[in-house]
């Protein structure tokens, strides 16, 4: 385990102020992790997002959201009334020192209380703003109302995932909230070109990000399909969906688990049969795949199913975990379809540093947290610390940084500024 | 719009000047590449047609009415769009020795094979630092390049098992039904695409380059939500009753407890819509009660919809069973567009299931918006191609040229960017450099060797 990380991430130096809920709050996180000092902005009483599921200890309280405690590390929180001149002058005046603004209203909601581009860019020439939305600034459904599974459901995401196999399946939704990581990925994408982009020149620009677009060009090769095909295609459990159907690949064990294998039998080379047969040999299950006639691909191309039957029947009665090992160690690149709760024992995952240890002051307790996706070699990815509490730095900003006496920003508090 | 690969430039790019070797496959790295190369990065992919995969495989196969060659996969134009081809025998030494050149002027080197195969050809980070001190290396295998599983291999549909994500799919007395496609190397593309960004803005900021270590399996875990902390914190295990919901966010009758979705709210499922096709079904969701009395009030108010019991989250969320089959009777009267447009004027969300198909000729946004554009293929003709889904006002990403034809750019690459000679060039294609004996050249090739 590797304990919390302070800066020296790529973005380190770079001041980002974070008006979002779930549509910009993982953009804001992964920028954050990789060193962007992120001061999240929330309306006074907290951002929508703090009552979404599930809670510390199944306790509902908007300082209790793991959700919001995932998607808001490495942030600084503070909290302004956009809606009152107050609090809109206070966002100048971070706004003329930020390097960039995500922000997730509703298209034209910025610009209506003079907070635009165009009038931030009158402040500082150099900021770039991102605007994520469902479906972009322009277009028709641009004022559409959303979730995570209605864009997965129009984007494309059910239209190739589900059952080949349940009478009556739904087409299905994945979950974990991927729409709304589709759509920070891309827009992360182009926050550093613009980033990059300054350095070259200097000038900063505004960014339209739409998560609709994004979903829509995260279904793999189904847009090729059709564009040079013309198929639409077939909902196929466990696997790729397809133009036509294609054999299982998602195997049950004799654990109850499934292992999700890539067995093309016709593709086999000779070397593979024997490799697979001597490996079934060890459990007495090798079946025929020991026979001299397979050192021959004309042979294994015509006994293509029965190769596959044999070790479908051998995986049936291995446990999941046998089988994934086994296959990974003669290099097939099989997995083991895991739960989430088995992730924290995986010996990988932890000879990574994977899981970070995030201090939670408040609660005296010290939580495990989910790490990074890379090793940087000079720019370490780290969480500098937990989900800001409502408001928690209101003062170190706003009188540390932007030079509010106390007693001014009791005022603002009082009146509801802040 | 068409686009050519001769359109001058509008805008400068943020990646102008920024060269990238290209050392990815399949789908997460190509995938990568292709938005740097959008980005205005000189990417140049390196390829042997031996070891091809991806370019005529699977569903890369060759449109209806034109021969399947290397140079004719519809999936692998899309996919490998922006960038240059040097078709090179990097297991020779003469073209081992063109590669460390290569690297020598680039900025970054990408690519997506199994741990060891660049280690193994003498190009691990501390040789290509020896090439080029700033060179950023952005690697994603399936684990990472170190850990006692660094030699397991993926692809997306083991990556997405292992990771979590299989599971968080799917019906909760079925099994998994998982991702209906390699999402790990969409994603994985998406990340390796931002990760080489972050480096060379990192590079941009300090001088200094690095190596970026992905494992796909890793990256995928990221992508769980809030679920792993349910697990870390609140010791909760997913293979409990309910789990996952289907499309709903609460399954009826189960303890009632997080989907890692959003909000546990009901209705939020999927129903089948007039026509009864494949992919005639809408998704529905009311996140207020104000929006559930919105959809009462469009239904028409009907008896069972107004009984006090629905009239709460709690009720819907218990009766959900009844509702959702009383809500779909409805739905079934009404064509999914149609539906959609109805529920948005009325406040209620809706959005209906839509294929490829739907994608790319019915949906009036991605149409607007100008997802799909037209670009030449000097063999596939003009095809619509997948554009990015932001708008960069200053430096906008571009599709500025189909995927090329392989070897297309070795007399560029060569004889332009090393300023090798023409004798050099011609000679390694007699000598199995740029192209194995093996293999009849394709007419542009025989005509560069003119």
């Amino acid at each position: 385990m590797t304990t919390q990380n302070s800066a020296g991430g790529p973005f380190t130096g770079v001041r980002v102020l974070e008006l979002a809920d779930e549509k910009g709050q993982w953009c804001g996180k992964l920028l954050g992790d990789l060193g962007a000092d992120v001061i999240k902005i929330e309306p006074p009483g907290g951002e929508s997002t703090r009552t979404v599921g599930p809670f510390y200890q199944d306790s509902f309280g908007p300082e209790r959201s793991l959700s919001f405690w995932h998607y808001n590390t490495s942030k600084r929180g503070i909290t302004l009334d956009l809606a009152s001149e107050g609090g809109r002058g206070l966002f100048r005046q971070l706004a003329a020192g930020a390097d960039l603004v995500i922000e997730s209203f509703p298209p034209g909601y910025m610009p209506s209380l003079g907070l635009g581009y165009d009038d931030l860019k009158e402040l500082n020439p150099r900021i770039i703003v991102c605007s994520i939305t469902p479906f972009g600034q322009t277009g028709p459904w641009r004022d559409f109302l959303t979730s995570d599974l209605l864009h997965l459901s129009v984007g494309g995401q059910m239209g190739s995932c589900g059952y080949d196999d349940v009478p009556d399946a739904p087409p299905i939704a994945p979950g974990g909230g991927q729409a709304w990581h589709m759509g920070g990925h891309y827009a992360c994408m182009a926050i550093t070109a613009a980033l990059i982009h300054r350095g070259n020149t200097g000038v900063g620009q505004y960014i339209d990000v739409s998560v609709h677009e994004s979903c829509a060009l995260t279904t793999e090769g189904a847009m090729a399909s059709w564009i040079y095909n013309g198929k639409t295609m077939i909902r196929q459990t466990g696997r790729h969906a397809g133009m036509t159907p294609s054999a299982p690949t998602q195997t049950l064990c004799k654990d109850g688990k499934y292992v999700n294998i890539q067995l093309l039998a016709f593709r086999l080379s000779p070397a593979q049969v024997r490799q697979l047969g001597e490996w079934m040999d060890r459990y007495g299950m090798a079946d025929d795949l020991l026979d001299e006639k397979y050192q021959d691909t004309a042979v294994i191309q015509e006994q293509a199913d029965h190769i596959s039957e044999a070790v479908r029947s051998f995986i049936n009665n291995m446990t999941r975990d046998e089988v994934y090992a086994g296959a990974q160690e003669m290099g097939f690149s099989w997995g083991a379809v895991r739960a989430h709760d088995e992730l924290p024992d995986d010996g990988q995952l932890n000879d990574r540093g994977f899981w970070v240890q995030v201090e939670h002051p408040d609660l005296e307790e010290t939580f495990t947290y989910p790490g990074a996706a890379a090793i940087w070699s000079d720019s370490p990815w780290g969480i500098s610390r937990r989900a800001p509490l409502i408001g928690e730095h209101n003062e170190e900003v706003l009188c540390g940084e932007l030079g509010l006496s106390r007693a001014a920003l009791a005022v603002l508090a009082e009146s509801g500024v802040v | 719009m068409t686009q050519t690969t001769t359109e001058t430039k509008i805008n400068p790019r943020p990646l102008d000047g920024i060269r990238i070797v290209d050392f990815t496959w399949v789908r997460a790295g190509p995938w990568a590449t292709r938005w740097l190369g959008a980005l205005g990065a000189q990417v140049i992919k390196i390829e042997w047609p031996l070891r091809e995969f991806g370019r005529a495989g699977g569903a890369a196969a060759a449109p209806p009415g034109i021969t399947p060659t290397l140079n004719t996969g519809g999936n692998f134009n899309d996919t490998n769009a922006n960038k240059m081809s040097l078709s090179l025998n990097v297991r020779s030494p003469r073209g081992m020795d063109i590669i460390r050149r290569l690297i020598s002027v680039s900025d970054a080197v990408v690519e997506n094979y199994s741990a060891s195969v660049l280690e193994n050809w003498g190009l691990g980070y501390e040789e290509l630092k020896k090439l080029r001190e700033d060179i950023v290396y952005v690697s994603m295998s399936g684990f990472g390049h170190s850990g006692r599983h660094k030699h397991y291999t993926t692809f997306g549909p083991s990556a997405q098992a292992l990771s979590g994500m299989t599971f968080a799919s799917g019906l909760p007395d079925k099994p998994p039904a998982g991702w209906g496609w390699s999402y790990l190397d969409d994603s994985g593309g998406m990340y390796i695409a931002f990760y080489t960004l972050a480096a060379l803005f990192h590079r941009q900021t300090t001088g200094r380059g690095q190596h970026v270590d992905m494992g796909q399996m890793i990256m995928g875990a990221t992508l769980n939500g809030s679920a792993l902390l349910d697990v870390t914190i609140n010791g909760r295990s997913s293979t409990r009753e309910g789990y996952p919901p289907g499309n709903r966010a609460h399954w009826p009758g189960t303890p009632l407890v997080s989907g890692y979705r959003g909000r546990t709210v009901a209705p939020h499922n999927s129903y089948r819509t007039l026509g009864g096709g494949y992919n005639d079904w809408c998704t529905i969701a009311c996140f207020s009660d104000e929006e559930w009395r919105n959809l009462v009030c469009l239904m028409g108010s009907p008896d069972w919809a107004t009984d006090a019991k629905l009239a709460t989250l709690q009720g819907r969320l218990q009766n959900q069973e009844e509702m959702d089959r009383c809500i779909e009777e409805w739905t079934l009267t009404l064509e999914k567009y149609d539906l959609m447009h109805k529920c948005q004027a009325a406040g209620v969300r809706a959005m209906p299931v839509q294929s490829n198909e739907d994608r790319a000729e019915h949906d009036p946004q991605l149409r607007e918006r100008g997802l799909l554009r037209e670009v030449d293929h000097p063999e596939l003709g003009t095809r619509r191609m997948q554009n990015a889904p932001f708008v960069l006002s200053e430096s906008p990403a571009r599709n500025h040229r189909h995927a090329p034809l392989i070897g297309q750019d070795n007399e560029e690459i060569i004889t332009g960017i090393l300023g090798m000679s023409r004798e050099e060039l011609v000679s390694g294609y007699s000598d199995g450099t740029f192209w194995p004996d093996s293999m009849d050249l394709y007419p542009y090739q025989k005509e560069l060797l003119q």
